[in-house]
């Protein structure tokens, strides 16, 4: 049996391909670091990663490490499954976190490690952590001062 | 005197049959819906020389396959829009786009749907592994088309501007208000605030009364030059702008304007091409695929401020029959169904024309029409002279 068929049937999950412009991000969250690329003209970071700077267009990065931790920009809880992976993941939250490295930096994630009951909303302050899903790791964030 | 090269006019506008249940044939649905609005201009299929659609796939025939169907004896502008327009009215934009550029005189355009295609709900499998932007999205649970993403929308809205839920409620209970008159739309029980807000969650707090009905379904408008709409059967509606945008950082997600994406710059441009203004609106047939998605462009047309949408809506009442701003006349696609666009633009030309019985505005001149939202913008202003 294939590394490949053990992760299938152990999580039903889709995970990422990386490719030449994601490979970085991915490899870093291997080794549990949220690295982004940060434009070596304007110096912004962007999420996703882009063969060129949004900002500016200059087309040379620097993959900068962040502190991996933001806030709640927004989120939804999800109830009820919208696809077949996710069955058994649910409830899960899916939320837009803005890092502390600059405004408007936006990053999508679940919203992991939630005590039951717990309210949330926009604003609350969230820490990466990293979740292993067969031979890829994902960054994922948990709310501040959590441990699990 | 428009802002187009020509002067442009819409002259017919068909349905096919909507319905709930059952897979018609879409090919059959698109004809019908052509037919009739060919019927209605008082033109015949010789007449039509440009066919532009948007499709997600095979729901809705291709322009060459109406082309055939029909008898058209040849195409002199046509095309096959995708996904990445401005919903079904991207279709209605190029015709008007080729009729006034000189491309093509007299433009069919439609939007054919079925439940199939327009059902983003239940259970979809998918692949195991995601490649390209998705690969940011789809391991995360973003999935169900852009059920979460409205999901997002919705609750940073409520959050940014301290806002309730009630806000958005006041758009699906009042689409059910207008397809009470609506002997066409299929979702004709009324609602009510209550109804609302104990209706079940499809991606907390997006409920299931904040979406769409999909509908099996075909729409279709007739397009052509204003010198042409003279000699044709019902006093021409006139298309006195058009407009686009993407905004800035063009995404669903990641877009650098969350609550808005484009439709402050479609709107802007909008009125700063129409002979017109805002205050000028006596019907608005604005995309109600998602509540958010109304309640952005209300406050980008620049009904009320950003962020002013609850205050000024008040009890609603002033998007009903007989309030100041008559919204969604038909019901939208929350109550007559997912017709994406083009039923926009057809319910704004019948109550230009005063065609729309118990629904009819009075004395109706001046109509907004938007469709899409976020990175894919489009509208129309369009008048009675």
């Amino acid at each position: 049996m294939t590394q490949m068929d053990v992760r299938v049937h152990a999580d039903p999950r889709p995970v990422p391909a990386p490719d030449d412009v994601s490979r970085f991000y991915w490899e870093a969250a291997a080794n549990h670091r949220l690295v982004l690329q940060r434009c070596r003209s304007c110096h912004k970071m962007q999420y996703p990663p882009e063969i060129c700077c949004v900002h500016c267009q200059a087309e040379d990065f620097d993959a900068a490490e962040t502190t991996g931790r933001g806030v709640i920009y927004s989120y939804s809880v999800v109830n009820r499954p919208l696809h077949a992976g996710f069955v058994d993941a649910l409830p899960y939250v899916v939320a837009l976190v803005e890092l502390d490295e600059q405004p408007e930096l936006r990053v999508l994630t679940n919203l992991v490690d939630v005590p039951p009951g717990t309210p949330l909303s926009c604003g609350l302050p969230v820490e990466v952590v990293f979740e292993e899903r067969g031979s890829v790791t994902l960054p994922q964030f948990r709310l501040l001062g959590i441990t699990s | 005197m428009s802002s187009l090269a020509r002067e442009v006019a819409v002259v017919g506008v068909g349905y096919s049959e909507l319905s709930r249940t059952g897979e018609p044939n879409p090919n059959a649905l698109a004809l019908a819906a052509a037919k009739s609005a060919l019927t209605d201009a008082g033109v015949t299929s010789a007449d039509v020389d440009g066919i532009f659609e948007y499709k997600f796939g095979p729901e809705s025939p291709w322009a060459q396959d109406m082309a055939r169907l029909l008898g058209v004896p040849d195409l002199a502008a046509f095309a096959d829009i995708f996904p990445s327009g401005p919903s079904g009215l991207a279709g209605a934009l190029a015709g008007v786009m080729a009729v006034a550029s000189g491309a093509c005189e007299t433009a069919l355009v439609y939007r054919c749907l079925t439940r199939a295609a327009g059902h983003q709900g239940g259970v979809a499998s998918g692949p195991e592994t995601v490649s390209g932007r998705d690969q940011f999205l789809t391991p995360y649970g973003y999935l169900g088309g852009i059920l979460v993403l409205l999901g997002l929308k919705k609750q940073r809205w409520m959050a940014e501007y301290g806002r309730p839920e009630e806000d958005f409620g006041r758009i699906a209970v009042n689409a059910r208000r207008w397809s009470a008159l609506n002997p066409r739309a299929v979702m004709r029980d009324q609602l009510t605030m209550d109804d609302y807000l104990s209706s079940r969650m499809v991606a907390d707090p997006l409920r299931v009364l904040d979406c769409d009905y999909p509908v099996n379904g075909a729409v279709a408008t007739v397009i052509t030059t204003a010198e042409r709409a003279a000699d044709l059967r019902h006093h021409p509606v006139l298309v006195d702008a058009m407009a686009y945008a993407t905004g800035r950082g063009a995404d669903w997600m990641f877009d650098t304007d969350f609550l808005y994406g484009g439709a402050g710059d479609c709107a802007d441009r909008l009125w700063g091409r129409s002979s017109v203004t805002a205050a000028d609106i006596d019907v608005a047939q604005v995309y109600d695929g998602f509540t958010p998605v109304t309640v952005a462009w209300i406050e980008a047309l620049g009904a009320c401020g950003r962020g002013e949408f609850g205050d000024w809506v008040g009890d609603g009442s002033r998007l009903g029959p007989g309030g100041d701003f008559p919204l969604n006349t038909a019901g939208g696609q929350l109550a007559e169904g997912r017709l994406h666009g083009i039923g926009f633009l057809n319910e704004a030309v019948l109550q230009l024309r005063g065609q729309c019985g118990d629904r009819q505005v009075p004395d109706a001149r001046v109509a907004v029409v938007t469709s899409g939202v976020y990175p894919q913008c489009g509208a129309m202003v369009l008048t009675r002279v």
